[in-house]
């Protein structure tokens, strides 16, 4: 891995240069609430760099809330069917946490692995990550507990941890080199640096070995009703998380045309299982929690051998109840 | 604290409740939501700025109900919801035993609803004087101005219904968004479905809503949604003289016909 410096000063004429070369370029914003969003920019001055975590995470540049998949219309011809694959634009997300990118591996294997889905793979080829690491963190973060850290590598292009004056670069992939390469004159060769001393210092909550092992046989225990009685039903966890995957398909029609449209779905909400006899195998808010708090530790490590919890704690922040995914899985595994 | 605490105990002791529904300690932002069933874990309960939650929406909760003797603690606005719930025959199953801490942070457990009615009418809140600013704004704009306002927030809307899941008053077993044969509103979190659902929602909640302001408290987007309920109510409240989470016996202005009322169509 290419390891290089750059000046704190030129990081907006590097942004810039992204901006030039005509790619959608993803970023934090804040909002009037002060919460910080991903959104399009088109200008270094319009982001946001003191945050400690955005509300949403970036997947919906792989994984849209809502995504057209084709549009169809009815013709003297016949149907006509357009895939929307083509429209697929070249993105770059800035500035997202090392958490984050290393959720993109999980979502990559799960949209991947097994039938791949088309139109994840075009815009993961499409997408650039420019990770920053964390200097900060506050109580909802834990990613040290499932063994990532503030400067994880893990699913970046490229990494950015800032030290004083200048930032490291770690240069992880051919994709970052690219990016790398077009602003070549603002980089400097550096060595392999230890980047700890600048790095967000967290507690951390549990060893992760032990969580899987003991969470196997959690199932039954009584503890989830105590821990699930305050979830509200939402979807606002399943939604704000990086690496959350459920979706539904929708066909939305207009007279003789429409469109297939893929968006968002959660198993915390009522209707996820619902089945159209009226039964429901998920009954309860217990065991939908408990549903997607195994998902993460227990089926994810059986299905695809990764553990899908980043430790990003955006759930842990957006959640009406406050429900805490740590506290949670660390009650139903006691003895 | 241990006032609360030691009046638990003893409620569980004496039989009276069966289940508690209080605050605990949650790590980082103050206070999640705890349900307790016996007097042995009466040390998790707290009570302080913090413990925001309008707890009187967990009173549907299948668990709850099945619970049947139930302790709430509760704010003005838990207060208002529940005399809400009541006018609307929501709460005949349960036999509630209601607490408050008062401004001087005593602890009152109320004899009867009537107490509810007079704690409630002599703390009857007031719009805060950010919401007021935000409907006067709105109230300025055009017609052509407030549908691009709420068009511009709510296109940001990710329908993961909390605004629904959070509020007491929202309480159907299936709600419209779920009813998929026709399906009524778009599932897809888009500018025009999201409207639908908005829209649907603060109709269904005219003349209902108790303006506790959870729903836009707790948005993980940001969307003031409190908003447009908030707004209904001042014009019922203006239209009707009706006021919601007033007393146990509230009648629903949009559905109660008083031959006092301004309109001349029905006479």
């Amino acid at each position: 891995m290419e390891t290089k410096l750059l000046k704190s000063s030129d990081i907006a004429t590097l942004f810039d240069n992204l901006i030039k070369s005509g790619k959608v370029v993803i970023a934090p914003v804040a909002k009037k609430s002060g919460k910080v969003f991903f959104e399009r920019v088109v200008s270094y001055d319009q982001i946001e760099t003191d945050y400690i975590q955005t509300q949403f995470s970036a997947k919906s540049v792989v994984f849209p809330k809502v995504e057209e998949l084709f549009t169809y219309k009815k013709t003297e011809e016949g149907i006509e069917i357009k895939d929307t694959l083509s429209q697929i634009p070249e993105t770059v997300v800035w500035g997202l946490r090392p958490c984050d990118s290393s959720a993109f591996d999980y979502i990559s294997e799960f949209f991947l692995k097994e039938n791949p889905d088309a139109y994840f793979a075009r815009r993961k080829e499409l997408t650039t990550l420019i990770t920053i690491s964390c200097a900060d963190a506050d109580d909802a973060c834990f990613c040290t507990s499932v063994d990532l850290n503030p400067g994880s590598t893990a699913g970046s292009d490229i990494l950015l941890t800032k030290m004083g004056g200048e930032y490291y670069v770690e240069v992880v992939t051919e994709k970052g080199k690219a990016i790398i390469e077009k602003s070549a004159n603002l980089f400097v060769d550096s060595p392999i640096k230890s980047k700890d001393e600048f790095l967000a210092k967290l507690k951390t909550q549990f060893s992760l070995e032990e969580i899987k092992e003991k969470i196997k046989t959690a199932y039954d225990n009584a503890q989830w009703k105590h821990e699930s009685m305050g979830c509200y039903g939402c979807g606002a966890c399943a939604f704000a998380c990086p690496t959350c995957t459920c979706f539904d398909i929708q066909d939305e029609s207009n007279g003789d045309e429409g469109s297939r449209k893929r968006c968002w779905d959660a198993c915390g909400l009522s209707l996820f299982t619902k089945h159209n006899s009226g039964h429901n195998p998920r009954k309860n808010q217990t065991e939908r929690r408990r549903q997607r708090l195994m998902h993460k530790f227990k089926y994810s490590v059986e299905n695809l051998g990764i553990v899908s919890c980043v430790g990003c704690g955006r759930c842990i922040r957006v959640c009406p109840a406050h429900l805490n995914i740590f506290e949670n899985i660390l009650n139903v595994t006691k003895e | 604290m241990e006032q609360l605490q030691n009046k638990v105990a003893e409620l569980f002791e004496k039989g009276t409740i069966s289940m508690m529904i209080g605050f605990q300690n949650a790590i980082g932002k103050g206070a999640v939501p705890c349900f307790l069933d016996s007097a042995s874990q009466v040390k998790l309960l707290i009570y302080n700025d913090l413990c925001k939650n309008n707890l009187a929406v967990y009173l549907h909760k299948p668990e709850v109900k099945e619970a049947k003797k139930i302790g709430i603690i509760s704010n003005v606005a838990t207060l208002r919801s529940i005399l809400q719930l009541l006018s609307e025959n929501q709460l005949w199953s349960l036999e509630l035993t209601i607490m408050t801490f008062n401004s001087a942070h005593e602890l009152i457990v109320f004899e009867s609803i009537k107490d509810v009615e007079h704690y409630v009418q002599a703390n009857f809140p007031e719009l805060t004087d950010e919401e007021k600013e935000l409907i006067e704004k709105i109230n300025a704009m055009s017609r052509q101005e407030r549908w691009e306002y709420w068009k511009d927030l709510y296109s940001t809307c990710i329908k993961c219904y909390a605004c629904r899941a959070v509020c007491p008053m929202c309480y159907c077993p299936q709600c419209t968004v779920e009813c998929n044969q026709p399906q009524w509103i778009k599932v897809t979190a888009e500018t025009s479905g999201n409207m639908e659902w908005h829209t649907m929602r603060a109709m269904h909640l005219a003349g209902r809503c108790i303006n506790c302001g959870e729903c836009g408290r707790i948005c993980p987007v940001g969307i003031p949604v409190h908003l447009l309920t908030a707004k209904m109510n001042l014009d019922i409240k203006k239209e009707f003289g009706a006021q919601t989470g007033f007393s146990s016996s509230n009648s629903y202005a949009l559905n109660t016909y008083n031959p006092n009322d301004k309109e001349g169509f029905i006479r």
